[in-house]
């Protein structure tokens, strides 16, 4: 309450200002002292609080049916970034660590930059391969997402990609490894969660080369928190890569203006537009 | 002289027809004596509901198509093809009422199989998509019938809300499937498609005047009379009808995994004219 109070006391203080003294934080988190205290949730990424009640499924559970999709640039990059060709500048959306930065061990640190010069052929994505989890879910491009009582499916435009989510006890498929992994979900409250593993090592998280192994676990919170917004939220772990688990957080929203996906079949228009995107024979 | 043996016993054995169960649901599964049973049988059977009170169709699925996802029609099998008996019900040969022309384009694109947009990892179409070697999964979300198939990760989302179809000037891969209920029976009405598609493995084609429309009708706890219709006044003299069995998937602990196509593609080039004008 003090604070809020310091903040009205403060009429000439600009939004600039208020997101300096946010960025401000981290930095003195690192000068020498004692140990400094858990940094406060960020305000201006924090999950709106759940007192929106969403529609609900007849169990109860919330209904987050629709057809969503980003407004950002996490497709480009999860970190902080100015434009560059063919790149929109963007805020970055790593609200874990705190700093907004990829907490990768220095090897990996250096695979990344080998992918970041050669992204404009190596990302996944130029191939127009499946995008794997969570990138598929910040794509420029719609998703729709259909739910009964025991089952959510997560549909998307891009390269005809489909998600099945089982709410029910499922055993996991020892061994497996897939471009889209192997999901399992739950109910927090009126949040969704989904953990999945089994993930190749083959899918980036951007287009600018941020990657991960096969020892991937990604665990996604889905909140309606508005009646046009699902804060989405990932956390990825994956020690082979990074030194700590790291977690994105961004709205999806609602479209309004579509009442079906359509269609994004990426490798196929390539291959009509002359230019076919073809694997090497493992013999050549 | 063994090994050239073993070869030609080979080949022979795949020439043999792909063995199918003599029956489905309890119906043989001839197509036109299947469609005759089943429907028979639909008429006393009592589908179980979902919250909407609508049949339940969820649940993994598996086709007894009679090998059609190589050839809807009867044939005696080519490169790569075996033998098939067909599943058209109308016309009563079985056979697609092409227009002399797409016949003569027919048979030209049968020799190209390497053509075949399945073989590049396109979406496969309707009513193609369902005579997969593969399963798939039906849910039913409120106002909706999803399919989500094991084959190329390929989707129908089917909405039932009666809303309207795209209109004509979008064309697309996946097509605008619209379902609504017909007492008991699914019916999706297939209109927006591109017309790049093929039936099967053996050049059967479509144009973007295709109209398709599909029924969907369970008389047993675990089999769906699939029949569908095509309409497309460019290429055939009417329209025709082709039925087979849906049977339901009770393997236990039974899930679908993925099905990458383009990803793991490596050798298409070997057969088509984009790097070494192999086949033309």
């Amino acid at each position: 309450m003090r604070s809020v109070g310091r903040w009205l006391r403060t009429p000439l203080l600009s939004t600039a200002a208020f997101a300096a003294a946010l960025l401000a934080a981290p930095v003195s988190a690192d000068q020498a002292g004692p140990p400094p205290p858990p940094p406060p949730a960020a305000p201006a990424r924090a999950a709106t609080p759940a007192r929106y009640a969403p529609p609900r499924l007849a169990n109860g559970k919330p209904d987050l049916q629709g057809i969503w999709q980003v407004r950002n640039t996490a497709n480009w990059s999860l970190q902080a970034h100015g434009g560059s060709y063919k790149t929109p500048a963007g805020l970055g959306v790593v609200v874990d660590p705190p700093d907004g930065s990829i907490p990768y061990r220095p090897e990996a640190l250096a695979i990344k930059q080998k992918n970041w010069a050669s992204r404009e052929a190596e990302d996944p994505l130029e191939k127009c391969y499946l995008a794997g989890v969570p990138r598929t879910m910040y794509l420029p491009y719609p998703l729709q997402i259909l739910q009964t009582e025991t089952e959510v499916a997560i549909v998307s435009e891009y390269v005809h990609t489909w998600r099945w989510i089982p709410l029910t006890p499922l055993e996991r498929y020892p061994g497996y490894e897939s471009w889209m992994g192997d999901p399992r979900g739950w109910w927090d409250g009126d949040t969704l969660v989904i953990e999945t593993v089994g993930h190749n090592d083959q899918t980036w998280f951007d287009h600018a080369g941020n990657f991960h192994s096969d020892a991937l676990t990604v665990v996604e919170r889905l909140t309606r928190t508005a009646a046009d917004v699902i804060t989405y939220e990932a956390t990825m772990t994956d020690s082979k890569v990074f030194t700590r688990p790291w977690t994105i957080r961004m709205p999806l929203y609602l479209h309004r203006d579509m009442d079906r996906i359509l269609e994004n079949e990426c490798y196929i228009y390539a291959e009509e537009a002359g230019k076919p995107i073809r694997g090497q024979h493992p013999n050549e | 002289m063994a090994l050239a043996a073993l070869a030609v016993a080979a080949h022979l054995r795949a020439q043999e027809p792909i063995p199918q169960p003599r029956t489905s649901g309890g119906c043989p599964v001839e197509s036109r004596a299947f469609y005759e049973c089943a429907m028979a049988k639909a008429k006393t059977f009592k589908a179980p509901r979902t919250a909407e009170g609508r049949p339940d169709f969820q649940g993994y699925w598996r086709s007894r198509n009679n090998g059609i996802a190589y050839d809807v029609e009867p044939g005696s099998g080519s490169f790569s093809v075996p033998p098939t008996a067909g599943e058209i019900i109308d016309p009563a040969d079985k056979k697609i009422p092409y227009q002399p022309w797409a016949l003569a384009k027919r048979n030209e694109l049968r020799t190209k199989g390497f053509e075949d947009p399945q073989g590049h990892c396109a979406p496969s179409g309707a009513p193609r998509k369902n005579n997969t070697l593969f399963g798939w999964r039906i849910i039913q979300p409120k106002g909706y019938v999803t399919f989500l198939y094991e084959s190329m990760h390929d989707y129908r989302i089917i909405p039932t809300d009666g809303r309207k179809h795209l209109p004509p000037s979008i064309k697309m891969w996946h097509g605008d499937p619209i379902g609504h209920w017909d007492g008991d029976t699914l019916v999706v009405d297939y209109t927006n498609l591109n017309g790049k598609h093929w039936f099967d493995m053996s050049g059967n084609f479509q144009s973007e005047n295709i109209h398709v429309v599909e029924r969907y009708t369970m008389f047993t706890p675990d089999t769906i009379l699939f029949v569908a219709t095509i309409d497309d006044s460019t290429l055939y003299t009417r329209p025709w009808t082709l039925a087979f069995s849906l049977e339901r998937n009770k393997e236990p602990g039974y899930y679908q995994l993925e099905y990458a196509c383009h990803e793991g593609e490596r050798d298409l080039q070997h057969f088509t004219d984009d790097t070494r004008q192999v086949g033309r």
